[in-house]
């Protein structure tokens, strides 16, 4: 069909047609328009307005359920204890606090996909590439961002002066056992951006954690814990980091020249966007006290249309991402 | 236990769940049913919670009895389940030809869904759910139009109901799983809510109801001295269990698609399973609302649809003219 040419009519399907049968060309012939619109109707800037509902989940220390548009994750944390005297290679003495916690493998967490969210994550095996490499990023993210001090997950234990001691030396404390956090998260819903849902999820569970007063007694030998609430903690993190996720679509291909191409940064792509696009860029921003920090983690694979300008331009919006997340999450 | 490669593994030496000393000052308090021998809990249930799947549905019991004052223990749980199914889909090119409709279920607990973690790997109990679930649902199903499909369902436990109460010593195992049975009940109607959302032919609509008889008070020696009737039992609110039963009941046919029945009836079988169908024609009812009015809404989209306009909330789609 040629432009302006006033002969014969073209062809009219629904929308969901032309999204099955060409889902490139759909897309494309959104966004190259004066004003470019994706096909859910978001701008390319636009993202997904958040949702967060917290300690819900009776059995858990901390849980949180987020929605973003219709990606739904569930993640709940569980407090278990691990005896020092069961920890095979106690750690160095010279190993500093910050890396005290991924030396132990304090915090568990795991993602898992296969709960029939979408008809591509059916249950039955085991989990596959995408399960493992979300769950190793976040594990990663976890340790990188120091989100946990250890002193927060030690039992610590005063052992009583013997005779041999005088009176004016100190009582030494003794770490007896830690906590250890399960972070299991379900994703109940996928649409699209698993890993910016399934972290924010992972930092508001965690916020909601309540971990009860826990102390060693030398008779049992044992870890016991005070079942009042009142003797409970809340957990307190370190950090706030959010991450926000960008995806290019670009009209590059094999039979055009190199150069000759058009390409479009999405902010938050959903599924259909998702299988579209081969290059994607992830920005998680620190929190430094009441404002956004700097960068915490930069990652970006697929592709090259990303430049410096552009990069620039995804971190500004990543920066107002926070603050919109920040609020969500009520301080 | 074996390292899991693909997934991450708690930390090597194995953790322990944390041990409670007694409160000294507060005196544990086993919650006691308040509503009627025959009344139901309130239930929640709404579908279409996972657009991307043929259809789904989300099931809930909220806790009942308030929290015990200041304890971090929580007194007994609610149940909260969620379903989606996928299908009708075709088959793989090698499978051997079925005339029918190939029906898949899988149930699992999510790890936080009770009081001790659960694993990732499905165990024999969640096996056991998911052939319960599969007899209830096949019974219902119009397999015929459909030669050649399959069609999954898949039910995840996000909360599930416990067996017994925490307080009683050494109550948990020896409870003998009636926990299961709640679950399964909330199983069968979720699957049931969903399977209409994804617009599989079925005969009716089938709900799961649950009875059991207890016993609350002080046995005498003699077998049905004290032991009642209840429907819908709690486990946590009941000093013993006797036996339990769960149906799959499909109310406009009067016919039970599924029945499991556990533990020491005695000479009252016929009316056990009387008081499991009677629950399960008040879920049905729930079950019924809910139904309507997810059909009312994608009625008035569809008409909304022809007008050339879909009505969403996530933002105005434009048609645009494709060229080239």
């Amino acid at each position: 069909m040629a432009n302006g040419s006033p002969t014969a009519p073209g062809i009219s399907f629904p929308r969901q047609t032309f999204a099955k049968l060409t889902p490139g060309p759909f897309l494309h012939a959104h966004l190259k328009q004066q004003e470019p619109i994706r096909a859910s109707g978001r701008s390319p800037e636009d993202f997904r307005k958040p949702n967060i509902n917290t300690g819900s989940l009776t059995h858990s220390n901390g849980s949180a359920v987020v929605r973003v548009g219709d990606t739904a994750i569930v993640c709940g944390v569980r407090a278990e204890i691990l005896l020092a005297s069961d920890i095979p290679h106690p750690p160095r003495d010279d190993l500093h606090e910050d890396d005290l916690v991924e030396d132990l493998g304090l915090l568990v967490p795991n993602l898992e996909l296969s709960t029939g969210c979408s008809p591509a994550h059916l249950p039955g095996s085991a989990p596959g590439t995408l399960a493992q490499s979300l769950s190793y990023r976040i594990l990663s993210l976890i340790n990188a961002s120091n989100l946990v001090r250890p002193s927060d997950l030690a039992v610590l234990y005063t052992e009583p002066q013997t005779e041999d001691d005088t009176p004016a030396e100190e009582a030494s404390k003794v770490t007896k056992a830690y906590w250890t956090l399960y972070i299991d998260i379900l994703c109940i819903a996928l649409d699209g951006n698993p890993f910016d849902a399934a972290w924010a999820a992972v930092i508001a569970a965690l916020q909601n954690t309540l971990l009860p007063k826990a102390w060693w007694d030398p008779d049992r030998e044992a870890v016991l814990c005070s079942p009042l609430a009142a003797d409970a903690r809340q957990l307190q993190l370190n950090d706030v980091p959010i991450a926000s996720t960008f995806a290019v679509f670009s009209t590059a291909s094999p039979l055009k020249r190199r150069n000759e191409f058009d390409s479009w940064i999405l902010a938050d792509p959903d599924s259909f966007e998702e299988d579209l696009c081969k290059e994607s860029l992830t920005i998680v921003v620190a929190s430094k006290k009441a404002s956004c920090g700097g960068i915490l983690r930069l990652e970006k694979t697929g592709g090259s249309v990303i430049g410096k300008v552009s990069m620039q331009q995804c971190v500004r919006m990543a920066e107002d991402r926070w603050s919109e997340w920040k609020a969500v999450m009520g301080g | 236990m074996q390292a899991d490669r693909r997934r991450i593994n708690a930390p090597p030496g194995g953790t322990a769940p944390p041990v409670f000393a007694s409160p000294k000052n507060t005196t544990l308090k086993r919650p006691t049913r308040t509503r009627k021998p025959d009344e139901h809990r309130k239930l929640f249930l709404r579908t279409g919670v996972v657009p991307s799947a043929s259809g789904s549905a989300y099931y809930e019991i909220p806790p009942q009895t308030p929290q015990q004052q200041g304890l971090l223990v929580p007194a007994s749980s609610s149940l909260k389940i969620t379903c989606s199914v996928h299908g009708p889909r075709p088959l793989p090119r090698n499978a051997a030809f079925s005339p029918n409709l190939l029906l898949t279920t899988h149930v699992k607990f999510a790890p936080f869904a009770t009081r001790s973690r659960r694993g990732y790997v499905r165990d024999a109990g969640e096996r056991d759910l998911g052939m319960h679930l599969d007899t209830a649902l096949r019974g219902v199903i119009i397999g015929e139009r459909w030669p050649k499909s399959g069609c999954e369902v898949v039910i995840t436990v996000l909360e599930g109901e416990e067996d017994g109460w925490w307080g009683d010593a050494g109550g948990k195992d020896g409870g003998g799983g009636w926990g299961m049975m709640s679950v399964l009940a909330g199983c069968i109607t979720v699957a049931s809510a969903a399977l209409v959302d994804a617009g599989i032919d079925c005969v009716d609509m089938v709900s799961g109801g649950v009875a059991a008889l207890v016993c609350d008070g002080q046995d005498d020696g003699k077998t049905d001295r004290g032991a009642r009737m209840v429907l819908d039992p709690s486990p946590a609110e009941h000093r013993e269990i006797r036996a339990a039963c769960v149906v799959g009941y499909l109310q406009s046919r009067d016919e039970v698609t599924e029945m499991w029945m556990k533990g020491d009836v005695g000479t009252q079988v016929e009316a056990l399973l009387d008081e499991a169908v009677r629950a399960a024609s008040l879920t049905r009812s729930v079950l019924a609302e809910a139904l309507r009015e997810a059909v009312e809404l994608k009625m008035g989209a569809g008409l909304d649809d022809a007008n050339g306009g879909l009505k969403e909330d996530k933002g105005k789609k434009k048609d645009v003219v494709m060229s080239g």
